[in-house]
């Protein structure tokens, strides 16, 4: 069966509105933008809008239950672990540690990434097959091991765990922004381009960027949900953030003992990290197929 | 043809393994501490043993000199000594490896037994409530971090239903002489002693550890099979027998199918390595004997020579299933023969 499109109107619309057009359709995805929007601006403002500071202490409310429970304070809206400390101002500063440097990371992998991406794309020679080989070895061996090698190195911490994903992420990013330039070049607009005269730079930031930069966003979005995971991993193996930093994975790991006692010290977090994983995904997910269905037409 | 790309892998393998080995033997130098303590392992070395070891180590000769040296005692078994326990590197690779691998090998055939079919049912109902049901699950699979899942698994069916051991691989009560080291193997040879009970004993301790390791690869087969078979599914062959009149099974079973799964096989051995990483965090909650748990209570421990010959092993294993697949990809699938000439 034929397609047939018959053309009543002409519409205009810039590729990027169309874009937004068809992803408001898809009302899974717009939950999970906004729910990216409020982590996001949570790990910003987090600080100032939580109530109690990370480690003030409450000498009067241990591990009081969350304030739904009967035995719960209203003061503590979800609740005080094993040293008094409010549950919800350790999991809101947490947005900070645990999303707002996944997001850190994330964006410095996507600069460096686009950057020698692109370089390994338009390279050629030996200098590519080197490359390539390099990507390949690294590649072979996922982000979480070359994450605990790096830290091994490094020793344990939070700054250390950022490093260490960061060039975790690297070879992936690489490998993926170099398969979309080297796609995008054997395309006959860049020809076309070409033999107008256009010299590398020209292609590049002309040709090549604006018709790639939408596929980097989703690119982003996967290495951002493998960044949270990892941190969250390495923090709960306690080779990430130490104890008493409000990272979700260093809280889950400490409050591991009181998993009888508090379950809610443990399941929270957990729920957090989920939530912030699941709506990295959909925005990525929602995004793929819009830009597969935008292809489409 | 085939025998070309064998070649062209082969030589990437021992360009891979010799840059690994280059990383390896840097760490002694990249970890804090003495380069002679963080190579043998001793570090109470008196002043004579020093010299001795100085000289087994060839220190006081050239990098290359040392490196030859550190490949050669590689490849002899003498990985250095242990900090935290003393005894050989090599010997606790050897005893805690086929626990890992053990688990890893369980968990893809679950991923696999599961994965592929749900992708495959996803694809043909799409856009069905079925399809929207997998993915959605899928989806979720996807997002949930593991170490969590294992907590939660373990809140419900080990403290609350108290279904299954929280943690180990076997009950203390059962003795089996250890021959191979894989468990369910040990136990067959040892002719199921106590009455086969052992045998459900050590299954019951290896459900949970399989289900939550299972979770993450099981997504990204689902995803991948649905697809990779909706791809297939919008070919021009497809339309082409669709039009000759062929009926939807026939299709799909003798069109559809052989050529979506093609890439999934690839897929299937790439999984190999996550998995393996992901089994560091599962043998760390439930207490699995294995090598990641081992690597991980090293970092703690700061173990250096146990880190390094841990390292190692864990990536050579993965470089080598790595090629594998790849091989046996490239034995099914003739047209990937054609891409062998250093393109990605």
């Amino acid at each position: 069966m034929a397609n047939y499109k018959l053309f009543t109107e002409q519409s205009n619309i810039s590729p990027l509105s169309r874009l937004w057009r068809k992803f408001r359709t898809n009302h899974v995805s717009l939950v999970g933008l906004w729910l990216f929007i409020a982590l996001t601006l949570l790990a910003a403002t987090a600080p100032i809008l939580a109530p109690y500071g990370i480690n003030e202490q409450h000498a009067d409310a241990l591990l009081i239950p969350p304030s739904w429970h009967e035995d719960g304070d209203v003061r503590f809206i979800l609740g005080t672990d094993d040293l008094g400390r409010d549950v919800l101002s350790r999991l809101m500063n947490g947005a900070t540690y645990t999303f707002g440097l996944s997001i850190v990371a994330a964006l410095v992998t996507t600069l460096v990434g686009v950057l020698v991406g692109t370089f390994a794309g338009i390279s050629r020679g030996l200098r590519a097959s080197f490359l390539n080989h390099l990507l390949d070895i690294t590649l072979s061996i996922p982000s979480l091991l070359l994450a605990i090698i790096i830290i091994a190195i490094l020793g344990p911490g939070l700054m250390n765990t950022v490093w260490a994903i960061i060039f975790a992420l690297l070879p992936q990013f690489i490998h993926s922004v170099r398969n979309l330039v080297v796609d995008e070049l054997s395309k006959d607009y860049i020809s076309a381009f070409r033999l107008d005269g256009a010299n590398h730079w020209q292609i590049l930031v002309r040709g090549i960027f604006p018709n790639i930069y939408e596929r980097i966003v989703v690119i982003f979005t996967m290495a951002l949900s493998l960044a949270i995971l990892d941190i969250a991993a390495l923090g709960f193996l306690k080779l990430g953030a130490q104890p008493p930093t409000a990272e979700w994975g260093a809280i889950l790991a400490e409050n591991l003992g009181l998993i009888y006692l508090a379950p809610w010290t443990v399941a929270l977090p957990g729920i957090l990290l989920f939530l912030a994983v699941l709506s990295t995904n959909l925005v990525g997910d929602g995004l793929r197929n819009v830009l597969k269905e935008r292809r489409a037409d | 043809m085939m025998l070309e790309f064998a070649i062209r892998r082969i030589s990437l393998l021992i360009f891979m393994l010799f840059t690994l080995s280059v990383f390896t033997f840097s760490l002694g130098y990249l970890f804090p501490g003495d380069v002679l303590t963080n190579f043998s392992g001793i570090d109470t070395a008196g002043f004579s043993q020093s010299a001795q070891l100085r000289d087994k180590y060839h220190l006081d000769q050239g990098y290359v000199h040392q490196y030859f040296a550190f490949l050669g005692r590689i490849l002899q078994g003498d990985w250095g000594r242990s900090f935290a326990s003393g005894g050989q590197v090599f010997d606790h690779v050897v005893t805690l490896a086929p626990a890992t691998f053990e688990l890893a090998v369980y968990a893809l055939l679950v991923s696999v037994v599961v994965g592929v079919p749900a992708g495959i049912l996803a694809a043909l109902s799409q856009g069905r409530w079925l399809d929207k049901f997998i993915s959605g699950a899928t989806l979720i699979g996807y997002s949930l971090p593991i170490f969590w899942l294992a907590l939660v698994l373990i809140m419900v069916f080990c403290l609350q239903l108290g279904l299954f051991p929280m943690s180990g691989r076997i009950s203390l009560l059962y003795e089996i002489p250890s021959t191979t080291h894989f468990i369910l193997l040990d136990i067959m040879i040892a002719g199921f002693p106590y009455g086969g009970q052992a045998f459900t004993d050590a299954l019951h301790h290896l459900a949970l550890p399989t289900l939550v390791l299972a979770t993450y690869p099981t997504t990204v087969l689902v995803r991948f099979t649905r697809d990779s078979m909706l791809n297939v599914l919008e070919q021009n062959y497809i339309k082409t027998a669709r039009a000759k009149g062929l009926s939807r099974s026939q299709l799909i079973i003798h069109h559809a199918l052989r050529n979506a799964l093609l890439p999934v096989i690839k897929q299937i051995g790439l999984q190999f390595s996550a998995l393996i990483t992901l089994a560091m965090i599962t043998e760390v909650i439930f207490s699995w004997p294995g090598i990641g748990r081992w690597l991980i209570d090293s970092i703690y421990q700061r173990d250096f020579p146990a880190i390094q010959g841990g390292l190692l092993a864990i990536s050579v294993f993965i470089i080598f299933a790595t090629i594998f697949t790849e091989l046996l990809y490239t034995l099914l699938d003739p047209i990937s023969r054609n891409q062998a000439h250093g393109k990605l």
